[in-house]
């Protein structure tokens, strides 16, 4: 024991951290290399978006902005041609060209394990470039290849690890740290630090003590927050969804329980009941199921498989089997490692499946449920229709819209359950730009924090 | 011997199968695994080198009796996430997050009384003898048993201290050897997971000739 005393006073005799003008993060999981051309998850998009720059942005209000690209013509064909910036340029000091963004989009179209999520944004296209000016040829509509390739950052030629972002991306031990650069967007921060905190107990403590700057409490003391921080919600292009592969009976089921199964103190501010099929976020309208046949009656057994480990999401399906009891049907819960649900699902071997889907940020993400290959057709779901009505979808707000919902509504595949809501802790002293695709992913993003009063104490 | 390398080796091929076949797939998420943490090694060793130490001369000095006391039981009770909890709340905001050292010193107080209490259950009895031969017979008879038993208690002891710092890290915010594995099962990282599985299989061999007992 005298040698565990001994220690500890080692310890604390440990030189203070200095200070530092950065704004302190947490992900939840680790993002894996920055790497422009294979890297997909949420928190490499983040990554992403601090290091590297798209042709397009998109603005917290949701509409496409220049970022690389200046401008952009769009020609009756299909092709769009970008004027690229003078003054962009990656961390080794060398100008982004037209011959980069060829690379980038090339390298994504010919390597197979480049992201899927880049891959099916550039399916069909084709790349070129016109005196000095990229231009993109893709099947399809203008409105939304514009908002899909505000996804596609630009990595500098033979580079994937390059971007021309407004930080530049080191990693340390346990870290990932981005600084402030000369960029267009003219960063006012000086920069990021990222440490991995799965954790969400953990995050808490790091919060309350000043440790982040920025972070997502556990839900049920989301309320409490810290003198030193506010309490930010925005709303997020994301749900949990129930598929299902019984028909849509099951459906027509959740979607009257999901009206008054769940307590409000167990959904928090993180969560609130779906209204409709698809998500309000991105512009549709509430739209109930018009199946032709009647929801079936109990009693009966319904097997709904989900993913293990979370724990808001496990007591709110288990408020949901007490409201299917009060109608006669037994739900069954069947916890799955989230891999295996995947296989599943992919598979079609299940009854009904759930999960959180995060949509991407425009409303022709939705087509993930019916194209097809679309990555959420988990049930063969198609119509002939389909093609007709998905062709005259230009831009968001067409009425086309509506129309592809009426024919999802008839016999729809999945239901969501929830509609999420980021709900975080932020550093009273810290300018932030809420949006539906939360703080990073928009333009300028974190380039546009800044800190309201002179230096941070940390 | 063979027999036993023989059945060791065939428990470590079905591990290999295991990772190499392991069932589920990805979807939306991280596609790449991440690069393994080579950073993590140094912290790693170091931890392990503190345990190698500290352990044997903690039962050196308390010799079989202190296998018995309840202090040791109570210190070895509570699980990682109470030290790693209790280091969290008690350690100083000013001093910014725990960090290495923290992780270091949860590590040491879940992992030490244990190991302490297994090297002391080990230790032969001392009463009787040696103990009537005077405390020198008694240090020396400790210090030789304890020669003995540290090779082979490193060897069964270091697969476990080397993955099984995953709530530690999780909970402390210092990804290490266990987050790593933890990521790949994740990431469905098969050839990252068999790369593991043959590490842990290398140190069994190699610490198969400290099993030997000479007659």
């Amino acid at each position: 024991m005298r040698i565990l005393l001994l220690a500890l006073c080692l310890c604390l005799a440990a030189p203070l951290p200095l200070g530092a003008q950065m704004v302190e993060e947490s992900f939840s999981r680790d993002p894996g290399p920055l790497d422009y051309i294979q890297g997909d998850s949420y928190e490499q998009w983040i990554l992403q978006s601090l290091a590297g720059d798209a042709l397009v942005g998109i603005a917290a209000t949701g509409r496409v902005v220049p970022r690389l690209a200046t401008s952009w013509k769009a020609q009756r064909d299909g092709t769009i041609t970008f004027t690229l910036r003078a003054d962009a340029r990656y961390t080794d000091g060398s100008l982004v060209d037209a011959e980069d963004v060829l690379w980038t989009l090339r390298e994504l179209l010919r390597n197979p394990k480049a992201s899927p999520t880049k891959r099916a944004i550039l399916a069909g296209a084709t790349v070129g470039k016109d005196g000095g000016r990229p231009w993109i040829k893709s099947p399809k509509p203008l409105g939304r290849i514009l908002m899909e390739l505000a996804q596609v950052p630009i990595a500098q030629k033979g580079h994937p690890d390059r971007g021309s972002g407004p930080f530049s991306f080191r990693k340390e031990p346990g870290a990932w740290v981005f600084d402030r650069r000369e960029h267009f967007l003219k960063p006012r921060i000086d920069g990021l630090r990222f440490r991995l905190m799965p954790d969400a107990g953990s995050v808490l403590v790091a919060l309350q003590k000043g440790w982040l700057t920025i972070g997502a409490p556990p839900i049920r003391r989301q309320g409490e927050v810290a003198p030193t921080h506010r309490l930010l919600i925005q709303p997020m292009h994301a749900q949990l969804v129930v598929w299902s592969h019984v028909g849509v009976g099951p459906l027509q089921l959740l979607e009257r329980w999901r009206k008054d199964a769940f307590p409000p103190q167990l959904l928090a501010q993180n969560a609130r009941p779906s209204r409709g099929l698809w998500p309000e976020t991105l512009g549709f309208e509430v739209q109930a199921i018009a199946a032709e046949a009647a929801p079936p009656k109990g009693p009966g057994t319904l097997r709904l498989s989900y993913v293990a480990g979370e724990d808001s999401v496990e007591k709110l399906l288990l408020a949901l089997r007490e409201r299917a009891r009060r109608d006669g049907f037994d739900l069954q819960l069947l916890p799955l490692e989230q891999g295996l649900l995947v296989d599943h699902l992919q598979k079609g071997d299940f009854e009904l499946g759930c999960s959180m889907v995060v949509f991407e940020p425009e409303p022709w993400a939705v087509l993930e449920y019916l194209e097809p290959s679309g990555p959420m057709n988990f049930t063969g779901w198609r119509d002939p229709r389909l093609a007709a009505v998905a062709g005259r979808l230009q831009q968001p707000g067409d009425f086309g819209w509506t129309e592809l919902q009426a024919l999802w509504a008839k016999n729809p595949a999945a239901l969501p359950l929830l509609d999420y809501q980021s709900v975080i802790w932020v550093d009273k002293r810290l300018q932030v730009e809420p949006s539906a695709m939360g703080l990073y992913l928009t333009t300028p993003g974190a380039a546009g924090w800044r800190w309201s009063q002179g230096s941070p104490e940390k | 011997m063979v027999r036993s390398l023989l059945q060791g080796a065939l428990l470590w091929a079905l591990g290999l199968g295991l990772a190499l076949r392991l069932p589920g797939s990805v979807w939306k998420g991280v596609t790449a695994a991440p690069p393994f943490p080579w950073q993590a090694l140094g912290p790693a060793a170091m931890a392990l080198g503190a345990m190698a130490l500290l352990a044997p001369l903690a039962a050196w000095l308390g010799g079989p009796r202190l296998a018995q006391r309840r202090a040791l039981a109570l210190l070895e009770a509570p699980p990682d996430l109470l030290w790693a909890a209790l280091l969290l709340a008690l350690w100083p905001a000013a001093w910014g997050p725990p960090g290495l050292v923290g992780w270091l010193l949860a590590f040491l107080a879940a992992a030490l009384p244990g190991e302490i209490r297994w090297l002391c259950q080990a230790l032969p009895g001392e009463t009787p003898f040696p103990a009537a031969w005077g405390a020198a017979a008694v240090s020396r008879v400790r210090r030789t048993v304890l020669l003995r038993l540290w090779g082979r208690w490193l060897a069964a002891r270091l697969p476990l201290w080397l993955t099984a710092t995953l709530v530690l890290e999780r909970i402390l915010g210092v990804p290490g050897l266990g987050t790593d594995w933890m990521t790949r099962v994740a990431a469905r990282d098969r050839p990252g997971l068999a790369a593991w599985i043959l590490v842990l299989a290398l140190l069994w061999l190699l610490s198969q000739p400290l099993e030997r007992e000479d007659a």
